[in-house]
């Protein structure tokens, strides 16, 4: 007597062997399986019959698992290496704005002196914006993605130890406001490396996917 | 039937095509395809996933698990900006390929 779970399961663990083993397509086959089964069977056809002809008509597990590899990189992967893009860059405006704010409300700063800190921060802001939205134009297109992720994953690792051992053995303050700007100048461009590395391993990947979407269109 | 080259290179305009009428499942995306083209486009069915895959990957679609009437699991695919981009690009270019071909056709027939 013919057994349809049991059929489905041995299609199933052949799949496995062939080396369809991440679950979501794996998943999606059988569904696609289970309905087109239900197809055959409501034109008439006996469970056997349906299941044999769904199993050719979905393709040989080997043929299919090429084709999966082909796909490359999972689409969590490359999210998560852009978001360490995202969060090098958010990191890079945002804590030299916890160190500014203080400063230029100090009562003790002359009005110039604030305008100036203001300035160095506006300039540090426009230049990460700036970056973050064009160096995919001029960075190259790494076609090898474990290269172009073995250096996304270098230009976060940099960002890291420049924050720990770059801009940490340094942090402005003093009470003169005249010795202030110069430490201050400098502090900002130090948070810009972290923005500029961060920038770069997402618009490696940027690059890469519009070179992809553009060649495959 | 048609070539399998030819099956193959008109997979993504199809898929984006159909997927531009509103969200679909594997299974729907293939019937339809067979059901528009009298059976005579026929993919291998399991090489449809690998396809969508590829797409949702370069940004043209995305996908969402959901339910069918009858509780039974479903991954639904839609179209992106990037997408619906790419779609028309493609119409673009199909319909000059048949442009060139039609006139020369009738350049024979004359």
């Amino acid at each position: 007597m013919f057994d349809l779970e049991k059929a489905i399961g041995d299609w199933r663990q052949r799949m496995l062997a062939a080396g369809i083993k991440t679950p979501v397509p794996l998943e999606e086959l059988e569904i696609h399986l289970r309905e087109e089964i239900e197809r055959q069977m409501k034109s008439g056809l006996s469970g056997q019959k349906a299941f044999e002809i769904s199993v050719r008509q979905i393709g040989q597990p080997e043929t299919l698992k090429s084709e999966f590899k082909k796909i490359g990189t999972p689409v969590e992967m490359q999210k998560i290496i852009k978001l360490a893009g995202i969060v090098c860059v958010v990191v890079a405006l945002f804590c030299p704005l916890f160190l500014f704010l203080p400063l230029l409300l100090a009562p003790e700063l002359s009005l110039t002196a604030k305008m100036l800190g203001l300035a160095v921060y506006t300039v540090t802001v426009t230049a990460v914006v700036l970056s973050w939205r064009y160096n995919h134009k001029l960075l190259p297109v790494i076609r090898n993605q474990p290269l172009r992720r073995a250096v996304g994953i270098v230009c976060y690792g940099a960002c890291l130890l420049w924050i720990r051992f770059g801009i940490f053995h340094f942090s402005p303050g003093g009470s003169h406001p005249r010795t202030i700007l110069l430490p201050l100048f400098i502090f900002g461009l130090e948070w810009m490396v972290v923005a500029f590395l961060g920038g770069v391993g997402y618009g490696l990947e940027k690059a890469a996917h519009r070179q992809n979407t553009l060649v495959n269109e | 039937m048609i070539r399998k080259e030819l099956v193959a290179a008109s997979a993504e305009p199809l898929i984006l095509s159909l997927l531009a009428k509103g969200e679909s499942y594997g299974y729907a995306i293939i019937q339809e395809v067979k059901a528009r083209s009298g059976g005579k486009l026929q993919w291998t069915d399991g090489m449809l996933y690998p396809v969508l895959h590829r797409m949702e990957r370069r940004g043209l679609i995305k996908s969402r698990w959901g339910e069918s009437e009858t509780g039974r699991k479903r991954k639904y695919y839609s179209l992106k900006k990037d997408g619906k981009t790419a779609m028309v690009r493609h119409q673009e270019q199909w319909s000059l390929v048949h442009g060139v071909l039609s006139g020369l056709r009738k350049e024979q027939h004359v």
